[in-house]
Parts: C-alpha cells; sequence; structure tokens
C-alpha cells in the first residue's frame, strides 16, 4: 500500500541550520527536502494526527534538532539528521501553532547553563462548553519543554479560534492577530515559569490577516485583507519599559489609531486583494506577486506570477535563499536579491473548492446555453484521468494546466499548459480546464476548455487532443478545435482502446467520433501533418448526450443520452441497440473489463448505480447509491465504486465512522454478483476519484516478499488529493507498512566553498589513465592490442610486456 | 516539476484550419519556383514562342509584323526582326541555333541569320496564309511548313524549293512538329479535326498514320520518346500513341476553354534522376497554364494568368518558361539556376587559398576584438544558452499593465483583425470588454465601427462580433445619436450585415435545393 499526495502548505516550513535542508510539515510526518534537488530525503513520523509546527533549534550547522507539534496533542524532539525521536512531551489538547522564542533570541554558544526552554502555544480547548454564545476556543498558553510540563493555569489570551503566532526573529515578541487587533507581548528577558509576559494591543479598521516582526527594531507590521499593508514602529515603548509610569504626554502620534501604543503607523497599499503572507523583506498576497517592500522608501520589487496565492515565506539562514509556499501545493526555492525561482518542490496540487462552486453556479445562471449545462455540472467533480500503465494521474490545476503526477513515487512529474493564459489568482474565474482524457497506453489526451462569457458574448468552448512525445515523454498540442460541438459543452471525452480514435459527446444532442489523421493515411507516410478530424457525427432524438465509452476491445460506443444507453458501431457509425432508460440522466458510463456488462451512473435527483447485461439488453441489477467515481478492471470481471454515504445512515447508524470524518466507501463488485467482494470506508469522498492501476514492475520488486505480487491496484484520490493505492484482492486488512520509494531520492551533492560555489566546478582534467584499453589477453592479443587510436593506447611500457608476454607460449596444460 | 510561468504570455489569435491535404506538392513548388517577370508591350497577340536548341538558349518571340529574340538571362530583346509584310505567325530555330525562319501570314517563309539578322533565304510557294514552320531536330538543310491552304511542305532551304507537297488536309493546317527521333518523320495538325503522321521518305505524298481529334486542332508536339504525340484543340488535350496504332491513350479535359498551345516541359535537372520526367504544359484562352504529367495522367499543376494564353515555350535546360498572352503581355518564368552557385562555390574554392594566408591577428586590429564572434558552436560544445526574450506587441504591453482600453485601441489601429479579435477574447477573459467599450470616447468608437464593419460578417469573428456589436449599440445609443460621424458608420455597419443577411438567405435557398438531393443520392 502507498499513500501520499499530502498537503505540503498546511503550515510554514522550516529551514535547518545551514539551509540544505527544508522541513515541510505533510499530514502526520514532517518531510525533509534537500533544497538544492526539491527532492524528499527523509522523512519523520510519528505524530499520530496532522502536525502544525516545526522549529529547529537554531546553532551551529552540524546540529539538527527541532520540535514540531501536532494536532494530536503532543510535542516532540527529533534530531532530524539520522531521523530519530528524541523527547515526546503530551499536552493533550490539539496545538495549532507553537512558538519558542527563547531558542529563537539565544546566542548560539552560550556558555552557561542552559536555562529552561519555554514555548508559547494556541491550542484548542475542548472542553469549553459548546453553548455559550461566546465560545473561546482558543487559547495562547505557555509551556516548560525542559521540564516536559505546562506552565499551569496561565493563560495568556482566549480567542474565539486558535491563532497562529508570529514570533520576532529576535526572539523578544510574539504575537497573534485577532479580528481587527494585534496583540503583541514581549517576552521576559529571563524566562522563568512564573514571569508573565506584557501585552499590548493595536488596533486597526479592517480585519488584519498576518503581522509579522522587524528583526532587529521595533517595528511591527500587519496586512489586512483588503491589501494594506500597515507599519507601526517602536511600539511597546510604554508599555515594555522597566514600568515606570510615565504620564501620557500627548504627543503627535503621526497615523496611530486611539490609544494604542506606538510611535507612528504608516499605511501601504499595493495588494489588490488580502495580503496572506508578511515578512520583514518581502510579502506575497493572493494575487500571486511576491512584493518585496524596502522599509525607508516604500520602494517595491515585484516577482509576478508565481501562479497561485501565497501561504507564507520562509527565510533561511543561508540569505540567499528562502521559500514560498503556494496555495497549490507548491514549494518554490528562491534566490532572494535577484528573486528568482530555483527548484520547485511541487506536491499534488489542489483546486479550490469555492472556485469550482462559483462556476458551477455560473454554468448554471447563464441563460443563453440552454442545453449545456444541465442540472449539475457533473464532470468537474472527477477531475482526475489516470494512465492506466505508467501510473499516473493528470489532474486539472486552476493555472489552465494538466498537473501529471506519479503515484507509485508520490512526486510531481510535470505540468502541461492547456491554455496560453496568464494566471491570475485573485481574478474571477473565466476560463477553466473542464475535462481530461487519457487512452489506455497514455500516449494520448484530450482537455476541454471553457471559457464563460461576459455578459452572453465571447464563450468558447475548446476540444484539443495532445500527443506524448516520444523523446521527452510529454505531451505536445495536436490539435485545437473550437466549438467541436457548437455553443453546446462537452460531457465526456473517450478514447479508442487500441485505435487512435476518440468520441467526444456534448449536451447540444450529438456527440463526434474523431480520428487521427495517421490512421487515415498509411502509416509509413509523413507523420508531421498529424492531426484529429472528425470521423462521423451521431445523434440520439436530440436528447443530450451526457456520457461515452468505448468496450475494450472497442467494437462497441455506448453514448448514454440522457436516460437511455444508446450502442454504436463506431467505424460505420450505426445505431445498434437502445437500452434503458434509468431513472435520471446518466453522468458516467463504462465497460466492466472485457465481459459483457455495462456499468452506469446516474446522479441527481435519483442517484442509481445500474449494471446492464449486453447480450440481453437489459439491466441486470442496480442500487440506489450516490456514486462518486467507477473503476472498471481492464482484465477481469470486477469493478470498483467509489460511494458516497447517504447522510441519513451517517446519523444513525455509522456514529464511529462520523467521528473519524468518514463519509464515503469503496465497493468493490463482481459484476455478476450484486453482493460487493470487499468494502473499505474512507474519509473526504466528496469530489475524490477511483481507478485501477497496472502493477509497476519495479514496484512489485519491493513487495516481492509478500509472494504473489499483485497485478492491478486500487488507486484512491480523496477530495483534498491524498491518495492510498492498495491492492483490492489482498485480504490482509491494508496496514502494510508504507514502503517509501528510494528510487528518485538523490544522493545529496557535497557543498561549494570559495571558488567552486562563484563559478562552479572547475572541470577535472586527468591524464588519460590506461583503463581505455582493456589488457585482459584474449586469444590472439596482438591482433587487438594495437587496435583503435593512437591517443588512447596505454603507455609502451605496458604495451610492450603484454605484446611479449602474448608471444610467448603459456604452459598451462603441463602438469600432466 | 513545474517550470515556473513568471514569463507573461503574449496573447495568440485562435488558429486557423489547416489544409488537410499540404498545400505544395514537390512538383507544384518545382513549377512555382519559375519566378513570373512580366514583359509588356509587344504589340497585339503573341502568335509562337520558340527556343534555340544551341546554349544559353535565347528565345523567339513572334507578334504582329516582328520577330524578337531574348536573352534568358536578362530577358531583354537582344534583336528584332521586322522585315515582314504581314503578321508573323511562327518561327522555329535551326538546330545548331544560327539560323532562324520565320513565316507570316502574306505566305512568305524567311530564313534569317540569327547573329546579323540579314534575310539569307526567301522560300515562296505557299499561296495562303503560312501558319507553322518547323525545323527538324538534326536536320541543317529542311524544314516544313504548313498553312492555310492545306497543303504542308517540305523544303530543301538552300536552293529554297519545296521538295515535297503532303496533301492530305481538308481545312487549315495550323500546326506540326517534326519527331524527335527521327528527322524524316512529321506530325502536322489542321482545323479538319485531324492529326496526320507524314513521313517524308513515302513517294506520293500519302500520310502514313491519321488520327481524329475531334476538334479543330490548334497545336501539336511529339513527346520526347518519339512514340506518343499531345495535340490540343477545342477544350481538350489528347495523348496519342502512334507507335501502337494511333491509339488515344488520355484526354484531360482541365482547360474550359481552348487550348491554344503545348510544349514539352521538363520537372528537375538533366543530371538528377528527376529530371527524366516530362510533362505536357499547355496554355489556353482560359488563361490557364496547365502541367500535365502524362506518366500518371494527372495534372500536376495550374496557375492562373490574367489574359487569354496563345504561345508557350520552355526553355531545354529547364531554366526558362515563357508565356505569351493575347494582349501582348509575355510572362517569363525564369528559375535561378544551380549553374550560378556552382560558379559562385568555384570561385569560393578557388579563394580559400588566399584566405588561408590571412595574416595573424594582433590586439592592434580592431578585428581583434570582434575575433570568435561569429563562430558556430561544434557538436560537443556546451551551449550557453540565453533565455529567450519574450518580444511583445504594444497591446501585449499594456494588457500586462491592465490598461484594458488602451490595449483595445492600440490594436484596433494596427489592421489586424485576428490580433483584435484575440485582444478581445482576452478581455472577455478578465471580464473587462464591455467596460473597456463603455469606456471608449467618439474617436476610438469610430474605430471599433470600423472594425465591426468590415468583420462581424466574416464568419471566423463572428460568433464574438455580432454579440459584441449588438452590445455596443446598446450602451453608446447616446453618444452614436449625437454624432454625425458616427451615424454614417452605423449606416455602413447595417448594411453590411443587410449584404449578410442577403447572402444567408441565397445559401439556405441553395442548401434547400440540394440537401433532398444528397439525401436521395444518400439512399440509393
Amino acid at each position: 500500500m502507498i499513500r501520499g499526495g499530502s498537503s505540503y502548505i498546511s503550515s510554514p516550513p522550516a529551514f535547518s541550520n545551514d539551509a540544505k535542508r527544508l522541513l515541510v510539515c505533510t499530514a502526520n510526518t514532517v518531510s525533509i527536502f534537500s533544497t538544492s534537488t526539491a527532492l524528499q530525503v527523509a522523512s519523520l513520523e510519528g505524530h499520530t494526527a496532522a502536525v502544525t509546527s516545526v522549529i529547529v533549534v537554531p546553532g551551529t550547522k552540524v546540529l539538527c534538532y527541532c520540535w514540531t507539534a501536532s494536532l494530536d496533542g503532543t510535542i516532540r524532539y527529533w534530531d532530524f539528521s539520522v531521523p530519530e525521536l528524541l523527547k515526546t512531551l503530551d499536552v493533550k489538547m490539539p496545538i495549532f501553532s507553537m512558538v519558542i522564542p527563547s531558542i529563537v533570541g539565544q546566542p548560539a554558544e552560550s556558555n552557561e547553563k542552559p536555562t529552561d526552554v519555554f514555548a508559547y502555544l494556541s491550542i484548542e480547548d475542548k472542553k469549553v462548553q459548546e453553548n455559550r454564545p461566546k465560545a473561546m476556543h482558543g487559547q495562547i498558553r505557555k509551556c516548560n519543554l525542559t521540564a516536559s510540563r505546562m506552565v499551569g493555569g496561565l493563560i495568556l489570551k482566549e480567542t474565539p479560534q486558535p491563532e497562529f503566532i508570529t514570533v520576532s526573529s529576535s526572539g523578544k515578541f510574539f504575537g497573534i492577530r485577532n479580528k481587527r487587533k494585534l496583540h503583541v507581548w514581549s517576552v521576559p528577558a529571563i524566562d522563568s515559569g512564573r514571569s508573565l509576559a506584557k501585552k499590548i494591543t493595536l488596533h486597526h479598521s479592517k480585519t488584519l490577516s498576518v503581522l509579522a516582526f522587524h528583526p532587529t527594531e521595533r517595528i511591527v507590521a500587519a496586512g489586512d485583507v483588503t491589501g494594506r499593508i500597515l507599519v507601526w514602529r517602536g511600539f511597546g515603548y510604554r508599555t515594555f519599559s522597566t514600568g515606570d509610569e510615565l504620564v501620557n504626554k500627548e504627543e503627535e502620534h503621526p497615523g496611530v489609531r486611539g490609544n494604542d501604543d506606538a510611535d507612528s503607523c504608516s499605511t501601504w497599499h499595493w495588494h489588490s486583494a488580502e495580503v496572506k503572507v508578511l515578512s520583514f523583506s518581502s510579502d506575497g498576497g493572493k494575487e500571486g506577486v511576491l512584493v518585496v517592500w524596502q522599509l525607508d522608501t516604500g520602494k517595491k520589487k515585484f516577482l509576478p506570477r508565481i501562479g497561485s496565492p501565497l501561504l507564507c515565506f520562509t527565510d533561511s539562514p543561508d540569505p540567499t535563499l528562502s521559500s514560498i509556499s503556494c496555495a497549490d501545493n507548491l514549494i518554490h526555492m528562491l534566490e532572494m536579491p535577484s528573486m528568482d525561482i530555483l527548484k520547485t518542490i511541487s506536491g499534488i496540487k489542489v483546486c479550490s473548492k469555492e472556485s469550482f462552486y462559483v462556476l458551477i453556479f455560473k454554468l448554471h445562471s447563464h441563460p443563453q446555453l440552454p442545453h449545456s449545462f444541465p442540472g449539475r455540472y457533473e464532470g468537474l467533480s472527477s477531475g482526475f484521468a489516470f494512465d492506466y500503465t505508467s501510473g499516473l494521474v493528470a489532474l486539472r490545476t486552476e493555472s489552465y494546466g494538466i498537473q501529471f503526477y506519479s503515484l507509485f513515487d508520490d512526486h510531481g512529474m510535470y505540468e502541461v499548459q492547456v491554455c496560453e493564459r496568464n494566471h491570475q489568482p485573485g481574478d474571477e474565474i473565466s476560463v477553466v480546464v473542464i475535462l481530461v482524457a487519457l487512452s489506455q497506453d497514455g500516449s494520448m489526451m484530450s482537455t476541454v476548455e471553457v471559457k464563460l462569457p461576459e455578459e452572453g458574448i465571447g464563450g468558447l468552448v475548446c476540444l484539443k487532443f495532445w500527443a506524448l512525445g516520444s523523446e521527452n515523454k510529454k505531451f505536445t498540442l495536436s490539435t485545437v478545435i473550437y466549438e467541436p460541438h457548437r455553443d453546446a459543452g462537452i460531457s465526456a471525452v473517450a478514447f479508442h482502446p487500441t485505435r487512435h480514435m476518440a468520441v467526444s459527446s456534448s449536451y447540444g444532442g450529438d456527440f463526434k467520433v474523431w480520428v487521427c489523421n495517421d490512421e487515415i493515411q498509411q502509416k509509413g507516410q509523413t507523420l508531421q501533418n498529424s492531426g484529429w478530424a472528425c470521423l462521423a457525427v451521431g445523434a440520439y432524438k436530440k436528447k443530450p448526450m451526457t456520457a461515452a465509452a468505448f468496450s475494450l476491445d472497442g467494437s462497441v460506443l455506448a453514448v448514454a443520452a440522457e436516460t437511455v444507453i444508446t450502442l454504436w458501431d463506431p467505424d460505420k457509425n450505426v445505431l445498434l441497440a437502445v437500452i434503458g432508460e434509468t431513472l435520471s440522466p446518466i453522468v458516467t458510463l463504462s465497460f466492466a473489463g472485457k465481459s459483457e456488462y455495462l456499468v452506469s451512473v446516474s446522479r441527481d435527483p435519483k442517484p442509481q448505480l445500474s449494471v446492464w447485461n449486453m447480450s440481453k439488453l437489459s439491466l441486470s441489477w442496480s442500487y440506489r447509491l450516490h456514486i462518486e467515481a467507477v473503476a472498471c478492471a481492464v482484465d477481469l470481471l470486477s469493478f470498483a465504486v467509489l460511494a458516497l454515504l447517504p447522510e441519513s445512515s451517517m446519523c444513525t447508524e455509522s456514529n464511529e465512522l462520523m467521528s473519524q470524518g468518514r463519509d464515503g466507501a469503496i465497493l468493490l463488485f463482481n459484476v455478476m454478483d450484486p453482493v460487493p467482494v470487499a468494502t473499505w470506508s474512507v474519509r473526504k469522498a466528496k469530489g475524490g476519484g477511483l481507478s485501477f492501476l497496472q502493477g509497476n514492475p519495479s514496484f512489485l520488486e519491493e513487495n516481492i516478499s509478500d509472494g504473489n505480487a499483485p497485478k492491478e491496484f486500487l488507486v484512491y484520490v480523496n477530495g483534498d488529493h491524498e491518495y492510498v493505492l492498495f491492492d483490492p484482492y489482498s485480504n490482509e486488512a491494508n496496514e502494510v507498512s508504507m514502503a517509501r520509494r528510494k528510487g528518485l531520492v538523490e544522493l545529496e551533492e557535497t557543498g561549494q566553498v570559495g571558488y567552486a560555489s562563484i563559478y562552479g566546478e572547475l572541470p577535472e582534467f586527468k591524464r588519460n589513465q590506461t583503463s581505455l584499453v582493456p589488457s585482459v589477453p584474449s586469444e590472439r592479443p596482438w591482433e587487438t592490442i594495437f587496435s583503435g587510436s593512437s591517443h588512447n593506447l596505454p603507455p609502451l611500457t605496458r604495451l610492450c610486456a603484454a605484446f611479449l608476454e602474448s608471444l610467448m607460449e603459456k604452459r598451462t596444460a603441463a602438469v600432466e | 516539476m513545474a517550470e515556473p510561468n513568471s514569463t507573461f504570455k503574449p496573447i495568440k489569435p485562435k488558429l486557423k484550419p489547416k489544409p488537410r491535404t499540404p498545400k505544395q506538392t514537390p512538383e507544384s513548388k518545382y513549377w512555382s519556383s519559375f519566378k513570373t517577370h512580366q514583359i509588356p508591350d509587344l504589340i497585339s497577340s503573341i502568335t509562337s514562342l520558340t527556343f534555340s536548341p544551341s546554349p544559353p538558349h535565347p528565345f523567339a518571340a513572334t507578334h504582329s509584323t516582328s520577330l524578337k529574340i531574348f536573352n534568358p538571362q536578362t530577358l531583354s530583346p537582344s534583336s528584332t526582326i521586322s522585315s515582314f509584310s504581314d503578321v508573323v505567325s511562327s518561327a522555329s530555330f535551326r538546330c545548331d541555333g544560327l539560323l532562324i525562319a520565320a513565316s507570316d501570314l502574306s505566305g512568305l517563309i524567311q530564313v534569317f541569320d540569327v547573329k546579323t539578322r540579314t534575310p539569307l533565304r526567301k522560300l515562296r510557294s505557299h499561296t495562303r496564309p503560312v501558319r507553322f514552320l518547323k525545323y527538324p531536330l538534326h536536320d541543317k538543310l529542311h524544314l516544313v511548313s504548313g498553312g492555310d491552304d492545306a497543303v504542308v511542305k517540305y523544303w530543301d532551304v538552300a536552293s529554297e524549293t519545296p521538295l515535297l507537297e503532303l496533301l492530305g488536309h481538308k481545312d487549315y493546317v495550323r500546326c506540326g512538329d517534326f519527331s524527335p527521333v527521327s528527322h524524316e518523320m512529321c506530325v502536322t495538325g489542321s482545323y479538319d479535326h485531324t492529326v496526320k503522321l507524314w513521313d517524308v521518305r513515302v513517294t506520293g505524298s500519302k500520310t502514313v498514320m491519321e488520327v481524329n481529334h475531334g476538334k479543330p486542332v490548334e497545336s501539336v508536339v511529339f513527346l520526347p520518346s518519339g512514340g506518343l504525340v499531345a495535340t490540343a484543340g477545342g477544350n481538350s488535350v489528347k495523348i496519342w500513341d502512334f507507335i501502337g496504332g494511333g491509339k488515344m491513350v488520355y484526354s484531360m479535359e482541365s482547360h474550359t476553354k481552348t487550348v491554344t498551345s503545348v510544349c514539352v516541359g521538363r520537372v528537375g535537372k538533366e543530371n538528377v534522376e528527376e529530371g527524366r520526367e516530362h510533362r505536357v504544359l499547355s496554355v489556353g484562352l482560359d488563361g490557364y497554364m496547365k502541367v500535365f504529367d502524362y506518366g500518371r495522367m494527372k495534372v500536376t499543376h495550374s496557375m492562373r494568368f490574367p489574359a487569354p494564353l496563345m504561345s508557350v515555350g520552355f526553355s531545354p535546360d529547364c531554366g526558362v518558361r515563357v508565356i505569351g498572352s493575347s494582349n501582348g503581355v509575355m510572362y517569363v518564368g525564369k528559375r535561378k539556376t544551380k549553374e550560378e552557385n556552382v560558379e559562385s562555390g568555384l570561385r569560393s574554392f578557388w579563394s580559400l587559398g588566399v584566405e588561408e594566408e590571412r595574416r595573424v591577428m594582433r590586439p592592434s586590429y580592431f578585428r581583434y576584438f570582434h575575433r570568435g564572434q561569429g563562430d558556430k558552436p561544434k557538436w560537443g560544445d556546451y551551449l550557453v544558452m540565453r533565455p529567450k526574450k519574450v518580444k511583445l506587441a504594444e497591446h501585449d504591453k499594456l494588457l500586462k499593465k491592465f490598461r484594458h482600453k488602451e490595449a483595445l485601441v492600440s490594436v484596433l489601429g494596427n489592421k489586424n483583425p485576428e490580433n483584435v479579435v484575440a485582444v478581445m477574447e482576452e478581455l472577455v477573459a478578465r471580464r473587462k470588454l464591455l467596460k473597456c467599450v463603455e469606456n471608449l470616447d467618439n474617436e476610438e468608437l469610430g474605430l471599433l465601427f470600423m472594425f465591426l464593419q468590415k468583420y462581424s460578417t466574416v464568419p471566423r469573428f463572428s460568433g464574438l462580433l455580432m454579440g459584441l456589436t449588438k452590445k455596443v449599440l446598446e450602451m453608446r445609443v447616446e453618444d452614436i445619436r449625437g454624432s454625425e460621424a458616427l451615424k454614417g458608420q452605423i449606416r455602413n455597419l447595417k448594411r453590411s450585415v443587410e449584404e449578410e443577411i442577403r447572402i444567408q438567405h441565397s445559401l439556405q435557398e441553395l442548401q434547400g435545393i440540394i440537401s433532398p438531393l444528397l439525401r436521395i443520392a444518400g439512399r440509393a
């Protein structure tokens, strides 16, 4: 079983002291990436819930210790070079954020005996009664890490939600944002269990989204939801000063609101959307633009078009390197002064849900496309395409691209830009890739993109065919078809299993069979002019065509015309038979392997899973289930469905499932038999995908200890694009320990210093060693010993010896 | 790994559909590689064109009462012979290219020295206009002529006497050709629809073979094998197999008007294997020149000229193709010959020795500092690539700065409809098009209307532009009422839309007529 696809961006990453490692919180583990290769080198496993904070203990470059805090209520201490767990602390309450101001401020080499280390935690108190009108769930607490205990009874602040704590790099201050206020605490110089941090509050008229401290001066900056950045200078002189009650002189505090404790406040406004990241030296926002502000003058430097909203910015001990985490599960390594992206750690991409809901809403509310998008736009929910042979998943990204992600390696492969547009993450969504389909051998891809019209003008549906390049293994655009079904939307695209043929069905009431030109021409002809062209058009009673599929041998094409299934001969374009009908429109069709059964799925208003017998042209059996995805095994007679558990059952019987957030189930059926062969309950099934994959030979090697290597895997991708691969036919529970593949992990290159770091490695000029010519005496060495160009020959002394030796007779058989 | 896409992507117009078949076959590429020059101002129609068999293959054109000899390199007339009393009908070079014979409508045939232009012999025997004359291929002493008196005469040029009078045609003899393999066989075509093959060795002036073209024969030519003959008459060019007993091999009917002249052309150079392939070039009154591949029986190339064409000639070295029109314009297609390149290559080969003696560069030379800049990378070299600079058009720059209206105005000024539509589509995607339209001032609105009037009915753009036109009219109705100029443009716009509607109506009518027929055909 392989798990993967976790989010890299749930919490800010941390650099190791030598800036060669990046520690990223990935669900229950901390993954350690190399900054120079952007590949994973190790992981820290042990937490039982999502890790929320990782803090590297500063020190010399060889020190590799870190603290992690997790929602499972524990704080752990690791040596991440080994990696090894050193200490565990149980707080018993989910920790949302943790800062350790004292270790940040400590000089690296202090001779004195290490004092107690205190951490400030942002935790969620579950014990707070729900019925209180303003339940304060979030608490800021203090914890003595050295003594492994909470500082009793000390709650610094209660907030409605657990907040993210920001600490200044000097370790003197930390703060949180709370709606329109900033709370800033100063850490006592000698931190002890009793000493209480002092607090000031700064106010603003808009909801604040982020705050940051200046590394050396008393400046705090905050970003708000409207894109403004506020900078308070000299905050807290009064409160944090030694405690003399100064008379409150009425000084001019330009821009400072009310009674706040700060010298001045200035505002910059550049971002048009919410500022998500703010850190001294730079900030970025929802538009996906990183802006570096020069603090004194307010001058700006931009890194535009990062492609998605930025979530956090992390500096490394190496001043030239920093990282930004983007909302689409990417971490970019930046070279700082020039703001070049050096490397990218790409996780599986996630589309923000709300954007698609907006789109769905739009497609509905559009009056001028009567047939185009009926009911719910179902194509959106299963936006995955699986490459059966090579174990890749293709998924749509927000930036009009298709990401190819290797499921076996848990590693982003590459991205194909479907639509040549500049993606502005903050903008209203107007162009979207709605469908992606891969052929069974993975050599062809087709995508459908929709441009939404502006007040009824300028809408466009565009079907594109892509071919896999033979040498670089990347998809290149082959054919573009504008408005393939006039202005009607496309409901499905399916490829012929063996030939260069595809079918696209549209809500406009027709389907088209496309063939690649190579097939029309002879094989030996020139192929550079290859392209896709329409071979045939079919329609059935002008009904919207809602799904399409080829049978495994390609002899039958099934197209769903709302509630009935029409069967066609794809070559002659002749209607063979009509079977039906279901209660509500069919959204997915798929043939179950080589068998004579066809699986159809229909959803709202009456969800149904039906299995049709093709030889009898009749319904075999059906269930009333809300099916999210269907996967059919290629060889066997089984298929798997991902079903959403109905709300009613969730309320009554499966309370324990609910508590774990499990809202769906994978059911494995044999086509003959309506009783499922196996079931698994899963989390976050909404928007999930399911597919069978061919066993990867390299993967099989590792599992060879199991005895019988599985032929096919079932892969399940949940709504958050986390996935799991398992063998559906094995009896053992899927608690097989996760074997991480080491294949792609490259060895770290040695660090370069001095000259080499600036100009790179000098090429090594070695004298030609003698190893070029193998001096193994053959049967008749004089024939081969001098062959080859003269500069490749071994030195003369050696040659002569070999030559003379060859002339001498070997007396091996002389013993007799 | 995903590449950081931090470069701005310029907008791209929609792709246009490509034709399924390649636009240019190698052959049509060859034929269009003849760069056409016009030689105007020849008086009246060019009645015949003939190439000298000896290099550099000058060609002679007959028109009105004069004969002009052109240099094939410069395409300028090298000499003009005008000692004719009537319209010159035909001319023919002797096989060594030193003499040229010309006939005119008075019935007189004259033989000139090409160099001095002096008439050497005058052959007087035809009583009616002579329409053709021809020197045989390797025979310097005789020639054959024919004319409106329906008699074909075989002359001994030196003695100015007709040796044979070949009788048999019942109408005007219009054309004839000698066999490329024998100087005793010739073929003539006449308005009596027949083509007759003569052998001067046969006594009694009897025809050897006779074929019926079916239409008055305008032109006849032996194909290089000597066994096939191409005849032109009416709208058709027919290929006959004379060795096989005068069988018609193929009839090419792709001209729409009378074919006036045919000649033999060749594809490729002589030394290449391809060079063996011959083609029949035919020109007609419909203004088309067609290239016919008689091996595959296919028209391989076709070219249109703006005037009825009267005559065609093709130089033996494949360098020049001449077409004469009825209004005195000659279209000369000249091909860049390889010989020039070979020559220049030769020169550079010789000059190589000189270059090697180049002096060693010293830092005192200016060129010293430029040395090596033009060097090409070798195969194994590691190339340090400079990042490619994206060239942005004006509208792209403006779009990058989110100055949408300026971008629209800038692209409207550029007169490239594809780009304008692409910018509009981008603006739609940004939800800014209507806002832009709202903000246009009157002058810019005029620009937009001009564009809409021109292109809103083009099928490729109409999907977007028709909708836009409606919206613009709705939104800017006040401004249009206020301005006379805009009103005028609206009127134009209306006219073009009405015109389009009319076209669509008539097309629909046509469709209505055709679709039942198609359905019936499909059923059958």
